[in-house]
């Protein structure tokens, strides 16, 4: 075989390959442009579908639960996931393998499995004890559930990655524990927290199959909104909040993406 | 005398003065740093036993249990639910739900291996470009899996949805009949998966590709062996582990999928992720419901092994896939 076809087979592959991934993705951003109602066929621009969105009520508290669940959500698993982060760290000659194995269990179990156990869970407390009723509460417990490994591996990397003779620097200089932790952890872990909360944020907007679970009849997600109306049928709207959605999520992770970077310089 | 030892024996004396105890320093930060790993650790943990550990386990309960009213598991234990799961029902026996299982069994291979045969020439191609391209190209194969998995899945409903173009074209060579879309269909399925994983294999093997040892290949090349036996001898094997990783962060989440099937399979297309969940959704049967969720856990826990093993053959260095 002739080296360079072979090698302009690959690029033709390559652009092939591309043009597959994000194909999806265009096609329901342009026709969230598209004048008449139709899957198949593009007759102008309009922005009557985004419109249409604005006085959809559902939509607008569907938003408004997304938003509620990843922020709240978000901030617990920060401080909780903080925290593990810094024992990883600060005890990491011991043999915390249990405590790695716990840490890896919410990423690796399939979602469905993680959705339907949490929501059998979840139900027969409520049937006994009148708690944890499903809705949103239910959803955050969830969303904490599965944010906290990321915020705990990310910043324990950023604490392996510190020179340790700092700790003993601050230690030396008589600074009291809370001293210690205002003063110098807490801002030079800062980065990593912002991306940390970045990352989770995006994780709880992105979810679909473990909030569709945990949720009640009154605490519908984009996602989930998204879900219902699709089951109905194809709808150009559904367009319209996709791209909106594709839009905030490709937004909050360059964000991540760029803080990271910056940790990284 | 270091201040520190200035410390230390003043503390001794403080703690010998206070009780007189034989408590040492040495115990007593031992104390103190326990203390510490209990406050730091404790809280996620126990956030992830209680509200994780415990509702897996009490699944797993409910799949030997038997099937009460609404389909609630109650007492006596049995082990109807997988019975039920390998089609012994109350009418006698019937395929269906093995056939889900087979087809869940074959989706799932058939989309490692096209993710494989999709992702290898993609992978290796990356590292062939020049190094200041590699991180934005693969970006950009990551890039779509940030967006909501519904919404993907959506687009290719939008693609494979009757009069549009590639139906039309499937119409035209007689692949379907006119006037029909490609989906719902076990075909739309494939591709929905293929597509959905494929940064997830791209990932590990450009791993893989970039850790080459192009000496080999260069020996290879110098003894006169063929281009092909030069990569079967000299690049296939150094690549195994990063396409073994792919297959296993392909398989599994692939195994229990949901959303795909569910909206690009219809009601012939159904896998176990659609199988479990109408058992709780419907409120029909959960043990059933959670056999098939054992199932899933139980290909889990052989992914997680295998990867382990994989571990420690590549000698350390994890990928973390977002």
């Amino acid at each position: 075989m002739n080296k360079r076809n072979f090698k302009r087979g690959l690029k033709g592959f390559w652009w092939l390959t591309i043009v597959f991934l994000y194909l999806p993705l265009a096609v329901v951003m342009l026709f969230s442009f598209n004048a008449a109602n139709s899957a198949a066929h593009f007759t102008g621009f309009s922005l009557r579908w985004y419109i249409k969105l604005f006085g959809n009520q559902e939509i607008i508290s569907a938003i408004g639960n997304t938003l509620v669940l990843a922020i709240v959500s978000s901030v617990i698993a920060l401080v909780i996931g903080c925290l593990i982060g810094y024992g990883m760290y600060r005890h990491r000659h011991r043999k915390l393998g249990w405590l790695i194995i716990l840490i890896y269990l919410p990423i690796v179990l399939p979602d469905i499995v993680f959705g339907i156990s949490e929501m059998a869970f979840f139900v027969q407390i409520h049937q006994l004890t009148g708690f944890l009723k499903p809705g949103l509460g239910t959803m955050i417990i969830a969303h904490v559930t599965f944010e906290i490994p990321f915020v705990a591996l990310i910043v324990y990397s950023r604490f392996v990655g510190l020179d340790p003779s700092l700790f003993e620097a601050a230690k030396d200089l008589y600074a009291t524990p809370f001293k210690r932790v205002m003063h110098f952890m807490l801002p030079t872990i800062k980065p990593a927290l912002i991306s940390a909360f970045f990352l989770s944020f995006t994780l709880s907007v992105d979810d679909f199959v473990i909030s569709f679970f945990t949720s009640g009849p009154e605490s519908a997600t984009l996602p989930i909104y998204i879900w219902s109306a699709i089951k109905k049928g194809i709808s150009p709207e559904i367009n319209a909040i996709a791209t909106l959605m594709i839009g905030g999520v490709a937004l909050a992770a360059v964000m991540s993406l760029l803080l990271n970077r910056r940790r990284a310089t | 005398m270091s201040t520190s030892d200035t410390r230390i024996l003043s503390r001794q004396r403080a703690v010998a003065n206070a009780g007189g105890a034989a408590i040492s320093t040495r115990s007593r930060a031992m104390v103190m740093e326990a203390r510490h790993l209990l406050f730091t650790v404790s809280p996620g943990a126990a956030w992830i036993i209680v509200f994780l550990v415990l509702p897996s386990v009490y699944l797993m309960a409910v799949a030997f249990m038997s099937n009460g009213p609404y389909g609630l598991p109650q007492m006596p234990l049995s082990v109807d639910s997988f019975k039920q799961l390998s089609g012994f029902g109350f009418l006698g026996w019937s395929p269906g739900n093995l056939y889900t299982l087979l087809r869940s069994l074959w989706q799932t291979f058939l989309s490692t291996v096209l993710v494989v045969i999709v992702a290898y020439p993609i992978a290796y191609y990356i590292t062939t470009c020049r190094e200041k391209w590699r991180p934005i190209m693969l970006l950009a194969v990551v890039v779509p899996s940030w967006t909501n998995q519904v919404i993907r899945t959506f687009g290719w409903m939008n693609l494979l949805a009757p009069d549009t173009p590639l139906s039309d074209l499937a119409s035209a060579l007689g692949l379907i009949s006119p006037n029909m879309g490609l989906y719902p269909s076990n075909f739309a399925v494939t591709l929905g998966l293929v597509y959905n994983f494929l940064p997830f294999m791209v990932l590990p093997l450009y791993a893989a590709f970039e850790k080459l040892d192009t000496a080999q290949v260069e020996a290879a090349q110098d003894l006169y062996a063929s281009p092909l036996k030069a990569f079967w001898h000299a690049v296939f094997p150094q690549t195994l582990p990063g396409l073994l990783a792919g297959v296993v962060l392909v398989a599994i989440p692939a195994f229990g999928m949901y959303v795909i099937p569910e909206l690009l399979g219809g009601g012939k297309g159904m896998m176990l992720g659609n199988l479990v969940a109408t058992q709780f959704a419907g409120g029909s049967n959960w043990p059933l419901g959670a056999a098939g969720a054992i199932l899933m856990l139980i290909a889990t826990f052989i992914g997680l092994f295998a990867m382990r093993r994989i571990g420690k053959r590549l000698g350390g260095g994890e990928e973390v896939v977002i």
